[in-house]
């Protein structure tokens, strides 16, 4: 019995190549049957991201990870060039691997929590089709256990590594939580868009939108459940605010000391934090002169994702050693034989 | 003296501990009691030392430099341990306990506490409970005091963009700091209300200068906190008015 992986990702494949295998929810089922119903595979488990297409399979016989990846080419209609595309692991490689994707080792963003919840989905259907047994169980079971380790004893998921995210942060530390706060997005672009996002997932109760086209200032509005306002009318807003992100394409200042100055008394001086995401920059550096406003731009947002990044990357050889300590702990079959 | 002032020498060392250990901890950037149990430790020898000279006086120890500090470096501990852990305000201890340590090495300078007193025959109840509760409030006004210089340094790191560090990492929102350092202020002043309220009914009559200087910052205290409450303060004003107010009044007082 051997014990392979094989698969394709952001690292070894372009995005044309990668939508090509990648699988919708309804074909993973479908491949999966197909998968372990190939003659010499005895267990199969499919992943499917935005980001990678992986096969955890079981062999029994035959001409091993080459034969594996012809009939993937097959079965995904691939006649193009496979130098470079795909990578593979056979034994302790691939469940180590395993070990790596669960853990977000591997992912786009370091030490990102969404593909844990992914590679879950996909064993538990493969599960559910009956194309797993005993190795690749007790295999991804024990991968969903140093999973949770490497998550809770290392920072490899700490901090925010996007603009967005460090935005949150920020508003967090001068809030504390966000239940319950307003939001004022000046501008509808996508960076905009992530970011009010990004505050509503911390429970941001209210966003109000503005743009000088109302209509875009609609659209977004309408896809995030928030509410447009015309671009003459943000400023009566102000008072209610707890945080403004502004993200416009315009050339000047569009916020200004004197239109926090006018509400300061009406807000009864609570804190508000400001995020100027634009380039040029849209709010008036004096603004972060007024006592109660914290105001930040986007080098500062951006030196805070990057130095979460380094933190995590620096976490990378901690969790390589849980990962080789569990691994040799298991005793899993076709792995430490 | 004997055990009496080992006892305020051990409140002193595990202060100190508390504060060491808490920087240590928030250097490292975990998170976690940082100076509570420390803290704890020292309020109970705080207790035994004011259990000694309260025995010796037969009244409330009050009666000199050593016992006026060591009281208020007890209060200010309470007031630490109760609001705390209440505001989930975990280095709150780091910067109360080098304020505690002061006062308590204040109080171990030698001639700080008198030795042969003598013990009371009779005692006024509302002097007793007008200098006790006094004493009290101002553990809550140093409290606000400490949290006020807590603000300072979170708002000048988030001002300044200076926000990664072990430090960052433990301090509370400013939302949560600004409330907790208004709270415990109001908590002070309320107590600060009965000590003069006590002091108004005790025997020898209310021309105490310690009792106008009290009713002095009972005033200058409604003030800032009616402003703060009714019509609304920056955090950094606020915190400006607490601080200031306390060192004022610590000063003031520290003349009488």
């Amino acid at each position: 019995m051997q014990l392979v992986c094989l698969g394709l990702n952001h690292e070894t494949a372009p995005v044309e190549v990668r939508e090509r295998f990648a699988l919708s929810d309804s074909a993973l089922d479908r491949e999966t049957k197909s998968l372990v119903s190939y003659e010499h595979i005895e267990e199969g488990v499919v992943l499917s991201t935005c980001n990678r297409t992986e096969y955890y399979a079981v062999l029994n016989g035959g001409r091993g990870v080459e034969q594996l990846e012809s009939w993937i080419c097959e079965q995904r209609g691939y006649q193009g060039s496979r130098e470079g595309i795909f990578y593979s692991y056979v034994a302790r490689a691939a469940a180590e691997h395993l070990c790596r994707v669960a853990s977000g080792m591997n992912s786009m963003v370091l030490g990102e929590t969404e593909i844990f919840g992914q590679v879950k989905q996909a064993y538990k259907r493969a599960l559910e089709g009956g194309a797993t047994k005993t190795i690749l169980n007790q295999l991804f079971q024990r991968a969903f256990g140093v999973g949770k380790k490497v998550r809770t004893q290392t920072s490899i998921q700490e901090g925010a590594t996007s603009v967005a995210g460090a935005s949150v942060e920020l508003a967090e530390k001068v809030f504390g939580n966000l239940e319950g706060s307003s939001v004022l997005v000046i501008g509808a672009g996508e960076m905009s868009r992530q970011t009010a996002q990004a505050l509503q997932s911390r429970g941001a109760a209210s966003v109000i939108v503005t743009n000088r086209s109302y209509d875009k200032a609609v659209e977004l509005a309408s896809e995030i459940g928030g509410r447009a306002v015309h671009f003459e009318g943000w400023e009566e807003e102000l008072a209610q605010l707890d945080v403004v992100i502004a993200a416009t394409g315009a050339p000047h200042f569009v916020v200004k000391a004197h239109h926090i100055e006018a509400v300061r008394r009406k807000r009864k001086f609570r804190p508000l934090i400001m995020v100027d995401i634009a380039v040029p920059r849209d709010i008036d550096p004096e603004v972060g002169q007024i006592e109660e406003v914290y105001l930040y731009d986007i080098d500062t947002l951006q030196e805070r994702a990057d130095e979460a990044r380094k933190r995590r990357q620096e976490q990378l050889k901690l969790c390589e050693e849980i990962i080789r300590e569990e691994i040799n702990k298991a005793r899993l079959p076709a792995v430490n034989d | 003296m004997g055990m009496g002032i080992g006892w305020v020498v051990i409140a002193t060392a595990l202060a100190a501990a508390g504060c060491v250990f808490g920087v240590l901890v928030a250097r490292a950037e975990k998170q976690g009691g940082n100076a509570f149990f420390w803290m704890l430790g020292a309020f109970g020898a705080q207790l035994m030392a004011l259990g000694w000279r309260g025995e010796l006086r037969g009244q409330c120890p009050l009666g000199d430099l050593g016992e006026v500090c060591l009281f208020l470096a007890w209060s200010l501990t309470l007031f630490y341990l109760v609001t705390g852990s209440t505001y989930r305000l975990s280095l709150l201890g780091v910067f109360t306990a080098p304020v505690v340590v002061i006062l308590q090495v204040v109080s171990l300078v030698p001639g700080a506490f008198k030795s042969g007193v003598d013990k009371a025959v009779s005692v006024d109840p509302w002097r007793e409970a007008h200098a006790a509760l006094s004493v009290l409030s101002y553990g809550a006004l140093g409290l606000a005091a400490v949290a006020g210089v807590m603000f300072f340094i979170l708002d000048y790191r988030l001002k300044s963009h200076k926000i990664g560090g072990g430090l960052m990492q433990g301090m509370p929102s400013v939302s949560r700091l600004v409330t907790s350092m208004a709270r415990i202020a109001v908590l002070g002043w309320v107590i600060l209300t009965m000590g003069i309220g006590a002091g108004l009914l005790m025997v020898s009559g209310v021309f105490n200068l310690h009792l106008m200087v009290a009713t002095i910052t009972w005033v200058l205290y409604a003030v800032v906190l009616g402003v703060y409450y009714v019509r609304g303060l920056p955090g950094r004003q606020l915190a400006i008015g607490l601080t200031s107010l306390f060192v004022f009044s610590l000063l003031i007082f520290a003349k009488l």
